[in-house]
């Protein structure tokens, strides 16, 4: 049994240092560091929590904290150089425990592209993350399409996870529901807007994976599909329904059944392992969670739990 | 066979067929584009052409979709809780004239939900009030926010005592393209409304959850309308929310998936794993039949779509197309 999570964050060593001495780090802080014990953790201390957890290999993504798409395109590309450099320096320590996801400036296309080119091509990085949307940009907007096309030549995959406040926190901020339905809002929207924006159309090899089970995507697509069939959506000539299994999802649901339907709805091939490590919103004993779950086959959870990701990322299974 | 729904609109005759240059309540009707709209200010409101058919007509529609009774509820165009107070409580003392008049004209056709001045609670009290006691309707449809107040706000907590009081049912409807998903947060494409209504009901839900709404008012009955959008789906991570945030724990009683069976839904999912989603995780007894008449987002023959489904037993279909709602609101 192997397991490979696709959504586990880094916080660059670089940044805490910083931030320990009172200096400036790429146009951030000076100020206090208020991070998690665990975000401290050297690449050592987190393999022994992976051990702990049954996790053998995580795609390490630096934290969505970093995404800095607000900030001066220079200055952030070269923050995003740094970062992707000490997780590509994880890779290289420990290269049977850690693959990589990049930060890429989205703020400035061309510069991302070229991030992205680095970190896959010279790097040997599996792709990046990224927000839902840039500066209130969805990712249908004609300026991102060289980036999907760059992406699906390089065989580069995106894992989609929010940034800032969702769509929720303008109504309220209350019972940290900006996060617990806000990111899950937020997913479903990115969904429509590649399906609806007509980039799976364009990108037919495009590898997008949406974090947190996709969010409210599958469950909310017979609704999408309504506004297909009553000719809201004549750009697209399927219904969003018919792109579900075209995504890659991760198994984020804090809830079986939810999982199951995902499965059911995208297909066990398109669902990979993913914990959210080391926030108190990921979960707790993933592998064994996986494991425990009765509506799945034990085929269905390897699947899960490693299969797929190797597909994915084109690793060898020996 | 019966089938009772519980989400479709109607506007008051007296607003559809306003005469040109008169005003209702402030509004003129107007066209543009050969669609009729009610203008008033910044406000311009598109009058469904379904809103000028009268009672007869209207049945005649019902009998051709298999629908017996329509528990009928305004339109969102009449909630106008960005209007002064007095403006809103005389708009909804007239579609609740109105909806009663029809309840009493075809009692055996239709029954019926008030509209409420929410910006003013103490009016919106009073109107339930009237509505419930002296016309006999069943309960009230609000919005999911009051001019951005969620209803676990304090300000609403005589509104859920009087409700609760009176037995009325509370339907959960956004008000139009007002949810949370704003049309400039996308490129359009209806999403401010397909993925926009269900993530503004699972916020009502959330709310009236971790607000402790529910646990003061243990016998409130509230309907989420929309299959109550992304809840049921999304209580996984409410739940783990409540478990890692002290926040979330504040006011809330329990668990937020303890709650799922204590509110009610209608139908209107598009779906029918997702019914089936709701039915095994809600239960078979919370979920009305729910067909949003007269538009397009609707399910055209709710009736026969619920027969059609076949993941459902004959028994759940009964409970959905009329045992539930008959059981409830005593129709």
């Amino acid at each position: 049994m192997r397991s490979i999570d696709i959504h586990a964050h880094v916080t660059p060593q670089s940044y805490i240092k910083a931030m320990k001495e009172g200096q400036v780090w790429h146009g951030v802080g000076p100020g206090p560091l208020d991070i998690e014990p665990q975000l401290e953790w050297t690449p050592e201390q987190r393999i022994k929590d992976m051990d702990s957890l049954g996790v053998d290999v995580q795609v390490a993504s630096t934290g969505a904290q970093f995404y800095y798409y607000g900030g001066d395109a220079q200055v952030i590309a070269a923050m995003h150089r740094e970062c992707n450099d000490e997780v590509y320096q994880m890779t290289i320590d420990h290269p049977d425990r850690f693959k990589g996801l990049a930060q890429i400036p989205m703020q400035n296309v061309d510069l991302a592209i070229a991030e992205l080119d680095r970190c896959v091509n010279q790097l040997g990085m599996a792709g990046a993350m990224i927000d839902d949307k840039v500066n209130g940009k969805t990712f249908d907007e004609p300026e991102f399409l060289p980036l999907w096309k760059a992406a699906e030549q390089m065989g580069a995959v995106f894992l989609i996870h929010q940034g800032g406040g969702t769509l929720v926190a303008p109504r309220t901020r209350s019972y940290h529901l900006p996060n617990t339905i806000g990111n899950l809002v937020d997913r479903a929207v990115t969904f429509a807007s590649f399906v609806m924006g007509g980039v799976m159309d364009a990108c037919p090899d495009l590898k997008i994976c949406l974090a947190h089970g996709g969010g409210y995507a599958c469950y909310g697509v017979g609704r999408m599909d309504r506004s297909w069939d009553v000719g809201r959506l004549p750009q697209i000539p399927q219904p969003p329904s018919a792109y579900l299994s075209r995504f890659y999802y991760d198994c984020l649901t804090h809830s079986e059944s939810a999982l199951r339907m995902l499965i059911d709805m995208a297909g066990i091939d398109k669902v990979v392992f993913g914990t959210d490590w080391p926030f108190d919103m990921q979960i707790d004993w993933p592998v064994a969670w996986v494991l425990s779950l009765e509506s799945l086959t034990q085929d269905e959870k390897e699947a899960i739990l490693w299969k797929n990701m190797e597909k994915l990322l084109g690793m060898s299974s020996d | 066979m019966r089938s009772i729904d519980i989400h479709a609109h109607i506007a008051p005759l007296a607003a559809s067929h306003l005469p040109e240059g008169q005003t209702w309540h402030g509004f003129t009707r107007q066209e543009m584009n050969g669609r009729q709209f009610l203008v008033q200010g910044d406000k311009r409101q598109w009058l469904h052409p379904a809103y000028s058919l009268n009672a007869d007509e209207r049945i005649a529609y019902m009998d051709s979709v298999d629908v017996d009774v329509q528990v009928l509820t305004t339109w969102v165009g009449m909630y106008n809780y960005d209007l002064p107070g007095d403006v809103g409580a005389g708009i909804a003392r007239e579609c609740n004239d109105y909806v009663a008049e029809l309840t009493r004209s075809h009692p055996e056709r239709f029954s019926g939900m008030a509209t409420l001045p929410m910006q003013d609670v103490n009016a919106a009290v009073a109107e339930l009030e009237r509505a419930v006691n002296e016309l006999g309707l069943k309960g009230a449809q609000i919005a999911d926010h009051v001019n951005n107040k969620t209803l676990d706000h304090e300000d609403f907590l005589p509104f859920w005592s009087a409700a609760e009081e009176l037995g009325a049912l509370i339907f959960f409807h956004q008000e139009g393209d007002d949810t949370i998903v704003k049309p400039r947060d996308t490129k359009g494409w209806a999403i401010d409304n397909s993925i926009g209504n269900l993530s503004d009901r699972v916020v009502t839900f959330a709310t009236l959850v971790f607000g402790g709404v529910l646990d003061r008012f243990p016998d409130l009955k509230v309907c989420l309308a929309h299959g109550g959008g992304f809840t049921c789906f999304g209580a996984g991570r409410l739940d783990r929310g409540w478990q890692v945030r002290s926040e979330a724990r504040e006011l809330g009683a329990n668990i937020p998936s303890t709650y799922l069976d204590k509110v009610y839904y209608d139908c209107l999912t598009h779906s029918e794993p997702v019914l089936r989603y709701m039915i095994d995780t809600a239960g078979i007894d919370r979920i009305f039949l729910g067909s949003d008449y007269p538009y397009d987002m609707g399910i055209d023959e709710p009736t026969a779509w619920v027969n059609s489904l076949e993941s459902l037993t004959q028994d759940e279909k009964d409970a959905i197309l009329w045992k539930n709602l008959e059981r409830v609101l005593g129709v």
